[in-house]
Formats: C-alpha cells, structure tokens, sequence
C-alpha cells in the first residue's frame, strides 16, 4: 500500500495531508490515506488519536476546521460540501456514540434518509409501502425487533441495539464508502458476528470500508486488505492484516519513536 | 412626549362627529400619559423607534388591487379594511339570519349611543395605542348576532396596509346568550407603514367565540393593537394568535371573566427571524368565582429575533374556584435572538388551581448534524426536529382549514431559519 504516487481517479477515498483542529486545538497532523474500491482498511491507535475526529471532519461536523489537505470521495473534493451532500455523495459514518433523537420514529428517520439520498440522485421515491418491506428486511438482518423501527432514533437503545441500528441504516443507504467508527464496541458476542456479516454482506468491488477499532477480534470476522495505526493525528504505521496481532500482543507504545522522524507511511 | 404623538393628538383635537364624546376622553387621558419609553415596564423590552421615525406622509391612496390571501376550503364573510378604510360593501353581504353588520356612522342615534356605552368598556385604559385608536378611529364596525343564533360562516376581517399609510380600524363584536360565531382578524402587509388594530368582543353568556388573530404584518409594516374579551357567565373564548414579526409588532390581549363559568382558551405562537420584534402582552382578569383560564404560548427566535411575552392571570379575591394554567415554552435559535418572557399569576384568592411555567431549549445541534450525515438536509431535519412545537399548537386550531393554511406557511418560515 502507498499514498504516494497514487491516481486519485481509481481511489474511492483519497485524505492528503489533513490538518484539522477542535476548539483551537490540533487534532488531525498530515493525516494521509488512499482506499481503493473493494478494499477493506483498518485503523487502531490509541485513545485520542484522532480517529472519531477524521470521521467528523470527513462527515462535515460543525466545529472543526481544515487548515491543510484535502479529501476526494470517488473524485469529488467533499471538504467544501454541507453534511448532507457529503453522505449524499455516497459517504457513510457509523458513530462512535450514535445521537437518540426522541420524537422522530426510527422509520421516519431511515425514509427521510433514503428519500434524500434517492432525490439527489434523480431517482423517483420509494412508496411508504416499500420502503417498510426494505426497512423490516434491514431490521431483521442486524437482528433487531421490528419494534425498533417505531421507537424514537436511538431512544433508550442499548449500546449494542445503537450499532446494529447504525449497520441498519448503512444497509439501506448503500454508501460508497463507509467508516464505521468502534461499532464492535459493546456489542456481545452474538452482536458482534450479526454486525461483521452485515458488513461482509456489503462488500463489493465498489464499495469499500473504513473500519475504526481497538480489537483485533472483529478483524477476525471482516478481514482488512490494510491495517493503519493513526497516532498523534497521523498514520504512523501501516500493515496488513498481521500487523493487527502485532498490535494486540505488543501495544503501541514501540511505535512512538518513529513519530518523531515524522515517518509518512 | 413624541412629535408623532402631539400631531396625531392635533388631528384629532379638529374632529366632531357623534363619537366625540369617547374621542374627548382619550384626548385628555393622553395629555395626562407619558410617552413610553424603554423604562416604562410594559414597553421594557420594546423600542417605539419604528412609531416615532415614522414620517406621515400624505394619506396614501390604496396602490393595488387589494389581494385577499385565498384560503382553500375556507367558508367565510369578508370584511376589508384598505389603509384604514372599510371598503366591504355591506350592502352587497347576504348575512345569515341573525347576524347584523354595520358602520356605526350610518347607525341610528339609538344605535350610536348603545356603541358608546360599549365602546372602550372592555378593552382597557392602560393601553397607550388603544387610547390613540380610541382618538384617531373615524368609525367603529359593530358586528352582533343575536341571541341562540350560530353564525355558519367565519367572519374574516382583514387589513391590509400599501407604503405609507397610516391607519387605525375599530371593530366591536357582540354576541347574544347562546350565540356562536368565528372571527378570524388578518393583519397583512411589509411595506412601511403603520396601524393600530383594535377589535372589543362582548361575549353573551353561554356563547361561543372561535377567534384568531393573525398577526402576519412582516418588515417594515409597523402594527400595533389588541384583542379584548369580555366573558358572561358560561361563555366560552378559543383564540389562536399568531405572530410573525416586523419591525414592530406588539398586541395586547385582555380576557376579562366577568360571569361565572366562563372558559378562555389562548394559543399563541410566534416565528420571528432576522430582526423581527414580536410583543405580547396578555392579561387575564378572573373577577368572579369558577372561571378557566388555559394559556399556551410557544415562540421560536432565530437570528437576531426579538419576543416579548408578559402573561398576567390576575385572580381577584372573589374570584374562588378559579382554574388557571399558563404555559409557555420557547425555542431559541441562536445567542443573538432574544426572547424575554414574563408569566405572572397574581393571586388574592384562597381556593384556586394555577400553575404557570417558562422553558427555554435550544436546537440540539447533534441531533442536527446526525441526520445531515445521513443526506437529510439541514432545513427538512429542522423541521423534523423541531416543528413539532408549534405544529402542536396548528393542530389545535379548530378550524380546520386555517390550520392547512397556515401550516405550510409556518414549516416553510422555521425551516429557513438558522441556527447559529
Ligand atoms: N470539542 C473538543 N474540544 C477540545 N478537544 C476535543 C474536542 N473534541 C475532541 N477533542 C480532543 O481531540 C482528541 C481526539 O479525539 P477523538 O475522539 O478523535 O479520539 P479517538 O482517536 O477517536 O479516541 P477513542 O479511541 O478514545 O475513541 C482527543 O484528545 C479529544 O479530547
Ligand atoms: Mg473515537
């Protein structure tokens, strides 16, 4: 894998050089990342690297502001692009803390997205009719109650009912490029592989996954082309799938000394 | 004292026609008022900048072809005021059995006396405006409909103001024991202008009284007025206000319980973007036992909106047994709008239910950019978010077709404005 010398034009996600700060506050330093159609990249690195940071400078969140870089989503430069046009342009988030919105069902919610994302796109809506029969489908598959769809967003849901929930809505939307942020988190162990076959259900030569974890164990069930470790707001390693266990046996504390040579992949 | 004031005061010292009488009074009551001012605590939070920079210039005639708002499905009588002017041909109306509608200039003097018993009895002195409009109106509009009478059709009063104009409309409805009508006052237009609106309802006892007022005047249009209720013994008030905001608006409402077992009911909601300034300043007199009162106002200020609501519900010693309620919820949209509300309950007697209540909440901007990231525009997840609020209250309207009206025209205006 490399980030240099790479055309942008066969990426589905090209980040370069992304500098983001929070609040004054530099999160994102040089971040560089290149994921190509199909191609399933994983990231770890300790807590408050940045990881959550570079899905919502990516995903358009109010708040934080690009001083450097930039990022194409299959060619098109999102960083200029509201929220909504960036996950119309085929840009999918899993949140680390998925937001509970009492008072807008669950199923109001995935239609008004679906609707969305259609419309932009030029295509005619979804009758109410059939879009229940895909929303029960979806439902079923992360193995969560149909009731779920008649609940407020998130309201009252487990963690794990959370990121079911979140698979759900990637299902659905059938983005191009997805970054799920710790969805193993707190799932058990059921949870875990009703999450990870959603996923591998997904994967296509035109789709491709950006996958956010602390545990080699879910990278046992979606199996990764690529593993990174962002640290410090970078990518201070990159591997492939065995770099994982490394990981998981060694920490990351030997990593730091090459963040000083100010190592790029 | 204001320059505007001392030549609205000079026109109208001229004028000597039967509603002398009433017009002397307000004359001598405004020699004796001070011109609010900012320290004046019911103008606390409103500036009359608007009224006192705003140049009379010559009495505008009327600049286009007046333009009803068309209400799908909407049964009603329309009564029109152009720049202050009643330009409804009364004798072209076919009024329903019971219902008489008449300029009480081309009244009989029997007739002309009984609007002068009545005029100003319910809307109360306190009101500098309505003191001005007691002053300045030419005429007064008497609608009544006499008793055990249902009046099918809504009674839609509109005024309408073109660039200009300055214009000041008198209307006293009265309802017979038993009688049943809807009223539904319209204030349109942007164009800089000024009016005061005022319209005094006697409620007979056992009547009913479905009322609206919408206050749509939007930019520069100055517009100041009142509605006032007077309750008889089991009469029962549905008001809904709406207020859209301009560069001044202020109503006051009155709802006097002056029989016992009467039942008042306000909503009210405002929607104020940019500069907008909403004011309004309700209050409730339960003079007698066994009256309800049940108040909901709901404002949403955006930008940097400016709402003012004071809500008293006065219980008189007497008044025992008095169930009372006011609640008023609001939405801020961003740190530069304001909105500055006061809910007062004063209360002399022992037995009685009340409760009052203010919430401010924000927009949850998490929940806002949750559903951005899933292709949902910032505006439809507004709506979404947060329309419920003052949808609520649409739904609550009685009249069906008002309430389809509006509604869209409401969705559209929240989901345009911005949080910030
Ligand atoms: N609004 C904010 N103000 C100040 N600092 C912030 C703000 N938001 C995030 N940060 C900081 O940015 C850094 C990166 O946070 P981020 O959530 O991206 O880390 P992460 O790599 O996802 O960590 P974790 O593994 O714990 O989820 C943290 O130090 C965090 O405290
Ligand atoms: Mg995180």
């Amino acid at each position: 894998m490399s980030n240099t010398n790479t055309k942008d034009t066969s990426s589905l996600l090209t980040i370069k050089d992304l500098h983001a700060s929070v609040e004054e506050k530099n999160i994102l330093k040089g971040l560089n990342l290149d994921v190509k159609p199909g191609e399933v990249h994983a990231i770890m690195g300790p807590n408050g690297a940045g990881k959550s940071t570079m899905g919502y400078v990516l995903s358009g969140r109010e708040g934080y502001s690009v001083e450097q870089g930039s990022a194409l989503l299959d060619g098109v430069d999102i960083l200029e692009l509201e929220a909504e046009e960036r996950a119309r342009a085929g840009l999918f988030l899993a949140f680390q803390y998925p937001v509970e919105i009492p008072g807008v069902s669950n199923l109001e919610f995935l239609k008004a997205s679906v609707d969305a994302q259609r419309e932009a796109r030029g295509e005619g809506a979804v009758s109410s009719a059939d879009f229940l029969k895909l929303a029960k489908a979806a439902c079923k598959q992360v193995n969560l109650p149909l009731a779920f769809l008649k609940r407020g967003v998130n309201e009252g849901f487990s963690g794990g009912e959370k990121k079911r929930n979140e698979i759900m809505q990637m299902l659905l939307l059938q983005p191009k490029v997805c970054i799920l942020d710790e969805t193993d988190s707190g799932l058990d162990i059921d949870a875990l592989q009703v999450v990870a076959e959603g996923v591998n259900s997904q994967r296509s030569s035109d789709r491709s996954f950006v996958v956010v974890t602390h545990y080699q164990r879910l990278l046992d069930y979606i199996k990764p082309d690529f593993v990174h470790v962002l640290a410090d707001g970078k990518i201070v390693k990159s591997g492939d799938a065995s770099l994982a266990l490394e990981l998981e046996a060694q920490g990351y504390a030997w990593l730091q000394p090459s963040d000083e040579e100010g190592q790029n992949a | 004292m204001s320059e505007w004031l001392n030549q609205a005061i000079t026109q109208a010292q001229g004028v000597s026609d039967w509603l002398s009488p009433k017009r002397d009074l307000a004359l001598s009551a405004l020699a004796d008022v001070r011109w609010p001012t900012r320290k004046t605590e019911a103008w606390k939070y409103t500036s009359l900048r608007p009224v006192e920079k705003f140049s009379k210039t010559a009495p505008a005639s009327f600049s286009k072809a007046s333009s009803l708002t068309q209400i799908d499905g909407f049964e009603c009588l329309d009564l029109v005021f152009e720049n202050g002017q009643f330009v409804t041909d009364l004798a072209e109306l076919t009024l329903p059995e019971g219902l008489s509608i008449q300029l009480a200039s081309q009244a009989d003097s029997a007739k002309q006396a009984d609007v002068l018993s009545k005029f100003s009895s319910i809307k109360p002195e306190r009101h500098v405006f309505g003191l001005l409009n007691d002053a300045l109106v030419q005429d007064v509009l008497v609608i009544e409909v006499a008793d055990n009478v249902s009046v099918a059709p809504a009674l839609r009063l509109t005024s309408i103001l073109s660039l200009a104009a300055q214009a000041h409309t008198r209307v006293l409805v009265v309802l017979g024991e038993h009688a049943k009508l809807t009223v539904s006052e319209h204030y349109q237009g942007n164009e800089e202008s000024l009016n005061t609106g005022f319209v005094e309802y006697e409620i007979g006892a056992d009547a009913r009284l479905e009322h609206y007022r919408f206050a749509l005047q939007t930019g520069k249009a100055v517009s100041l007025g009142g509605s006032h209720f007077q309750l008889a013994e089991r009469a029962d008030l549905n008001s809904t206000l709406v207020g859209f905001g301009s560069d001044l608006s202020r109503v006051d409402v009155d709802m006097v319980h002056a029989g016992e077992n009467a039942f008042a009911k306000m909503n009210a909601f405002y929607l104020l973007d940019g500069k907008e300034l909403f004011d309004l300043h309700a209050t409730v007199e339960h003079a007698v036992p066994h009256g309800t009162t049940e108040e909901n106002i709901r404002i949403i200020a955006a930008d940097q909106a400016k709402a003012v609501f004071n809500g008293r519900i006065h219980i008189h010693r007497d008044a025992q047994k008095t169930l009372a309620e006011l609640n008023n919820r609001n939405l801020l949209m961003s740190n530069k709008a304001e909105i500055n509300t006061k809910p007062e309950l004063e209360i002399y007697a022992d037995d009685v239910r009340c409760a009052h209540g203010a919430t401010v909440a924000e927009i949850d901007k998490k929940a806002l950019y949750y559903m951005q990231s899933r292709g949902i525009s910032r505006a439809k997840a507004q709506v979404m978010l947060n329309f419920g609020f003052i949808n609520e209250l649409i739904d609550q309207m009685p009249n069906q077709e008002l309430a389809e009206w509006l509604r869209p025209q409401m969705r559209e205006k929240f989901s345009q404005m911005e949080v910030k």
